[in-house]
């Protein structure tokens, strides 16, 4: 079941495009990443879905229909986009009895989601003395108040200590893992690929690709790594058998196009000592970079 | 509508913004009605009459000129707050209906102008006659004249709130929203009023002001000289037609904007 559906969607800001012509669809119970360089258009489109900008064509719906009209089910959708959007003078309680008021959620709800968040023990601080880690927990606990069947996320890492990240990224897991559905936009790729089972890239507003995170990964290049004191003559080997090989070191080749049974026995066979042999996976920053074509371009 | 109105109801009582703007009120009430008072009859300067006469204790009454300019401002802050602050983003996600978001924020305007009104006159009134008591004066005005006096504060900050949320949300930067207020109520009405004098009744601190006893070339800040007031609820409905003016044009224009 398609939950939210983007489909020709098109956004100019004066005279540049922010969003030119996007389509694509978020499943139900998935965790997809909304991946894209800075700039890429990736806040206009959520903020679009969203009802706060009005797209110049197209249209992106939530469940077949606008967001404004999703009606009190517009409670099921929780949203973070804004890092600091909190009064600076409202303490942590006031301002999710703020949100509680305006959106009918229960006041109920507001101890669970600061213990969901880890913010329990802050309630009576005022917003304004948070550090960034913790508005974006107040964010989340925020858009928790509805309990929420999806989760509409725009780069909540940022600003996150390392022990921030991981507990983000176990949050995100367990709300997938409950069949619920996760929308999350980032430019930390191989953070997203922690934690999603989808992804979606885009690149100056443009669809780049969409599918697995797994098939993401694996169209990056797989390099074999090995370290011999024979590189040359491994080398030579190497090339013969059609590999296509990179000196990494003195004594580190970078292997594509055969695998590591491959390296290993060719190797053997020559009586060329290896004293190790790693395979690099690949990583979703290198296909992402390959797919944006963002190498060597200014962020 | 009611859970705009909570919400906007919530967001004033929960930060300090009511409680210092109303303080500045008093503040500057208190300041104003005791210089007066003091000066009364003195015939120096801008002097008021004696407190012993009808002018001089009702110009007293009317030293609320600032808080009625101050409620305007709480309106103005209420309002371009939310962007200032980046808190439009929650604020239209939690209600998307942004018309009726910008009816209840005035709708709460008016009822914190109004909460400020009522302590800025209730100041006014013990400052007029405490001083009248102090000096052995018989009371010149009879009580419904000063009630009518510290209503028209009332009535006039809760209105001048709601028209500021009107001129806060269409000009969205606070800090040019409150130059351009505090701008048309010492200078722009002045003029205005001054050369135009049939038009200067009309005008929203003129008007309100002259509700709160405010006499023409009066009042501080002062109102023109030459205007006539307006039938205390002639006063009123133009200045809720103002404030409900200036709410239609942010709705017109600048509310329905992408929130970027």
């Amino acid at each position: 079941m398609t939950v939210i559906e983007v489909c020709g969607l098109a956004k100019r800001f004066g005279p540049a495009t922010a969003v030119d012509g996007l389509s694509f669809t978020v499943g139900a119970g998935t965790v997809t990443g909304f991946l894209g360089p800075n700039g890429a258009g990736k806040t206009t489109t959520l903020r679009v879905l969203l009802g706060l900008v009005r797209p110049d064509s197209g249209q992106a719906v939530i469940w077949g229909k606008p967001y404004r009209d999703l009606g009190t089910r517009r409670r099921q959708v929780g949203t973070v986009l804004e890092a600091s959007g909190f009064h600076p003078g409202r303490t942590v309680a006031d301002h999710l009895r703020v949100r509680c008021a305006a959106t009918g959620a229960g006041r109920s709800r507001i101890g669970p989601v600061l213990a969901e968040t880890g913010m329990d023990e802050l309630a009576g601080r005022r917003a304004g003395s948070l550090s960034l880690g913790e508005r974006q927990r107040l964010g989340l606990a925020g858009a928790l108040l509805g309990d929420p069947e999806v989760l509409i996320l725009d780069e909540p890492a940022n600003g996150l200590d390392p022990a921030g990240v991981l507990w983000l990224r176990g949050f995100l897991r367990r709300f997938g893992d409950q069949g619920r559905t996760v929308l999350v936009s980032s430019h930390l790729l191989a953070e997203v690929a922690q934690f999603a089972g989808r992804a979606i890239v885009i690149d100056r507003g443009r669809l780049v690709s969409a599918g697995p995170v797994s098939e993401l990964v694996k169209a990056a290049r797989q390099a074999v790594v090995v370290r011999t004191p024979r590189a040359e003559g491994l080398r030579a080997a190497l090339i013969s058998e059609g590999a296509a090989v990179r000196a990494a070191g003195p004594d580190r080749l970078e292997v594509t196009g055969l695998g590591t049974e491959q390296v290993a026995t060719l190797a053997a066979a020559l009586g060329i000592p290896i004293f190790e042999i790693t395979t690099d996976t690949g990583s979703l920053e290198q296909a992402f970079l390959r797919l944006t074509a963002t190498e060597g371009r200014p962020g | 509508m009611t859970a705009a109105l909570r919400a906007e109801f919530l967001k004033l009582r929960t930060t300090r913004l009511v409680a210092g703007m109303t303080g500045l009120a008093v503040a500057l009430t208190t300041l104003i009605g005791v210089l007066e008072a003091i000066t009364a009859g003195t015939g120096k300067g801008m002097a008021i009459p004696s407190l012993a006469t009808v002018g001089g204790l009702r110009d007293n009454l009317a030293s609320t000129g600032f808080a009625l300019l101050i409620a305007a401002l709480l309106g103005v802050v209420s309002a371009s707050g939310e962007f200032r602050l980046k808190t439009a983003t929650d604020t239209y996600l939690d209600q998307p209906d942004r018309n009726r978001v910008l009816a209840a924020k005035a709708a709460a305007g008016a009822a914190a102008g109004a909460v400020l009104g009522v302590t800025a006159a209730t100041t006014a009134v013990g400052i007029s006659l405490g001083f009248a008591a102090s000096r052995g004066y018989p009371l010149a005005l009879s009580d419904p004249a000063m009630a009518r006096y510290a209503g028209g504060a009332v009535i006039g900050s809760a209105l001048l709130a709601a028209a500021g949320v009107g001129a806060g949300s269409l000009i969205r930067h606070q800090t040019g929203a409150i130059i351009a207020v505090v701008a048309w109520g010492l200078v722009v009405e002045l003029v205005v009023g001054a050369t135009v004098t049939a038009v200067g009744r009309f005008l929203p601190y003129t008007a309100a002001a002259m509700m709160a006893g405010d006499t023409d070339g009066g009042g501080m800040p002062q109102i023109p000289r030459g205007v006539a007031a307006l039938p205390y609820p002639a006063a009123i409905a133009v200045l809720a037609a103002i404030a409900a003016a200036l709410a239609a044009a942010a709705a017109l224009t600048t509310i329905h904007r992408d929130v970027t």
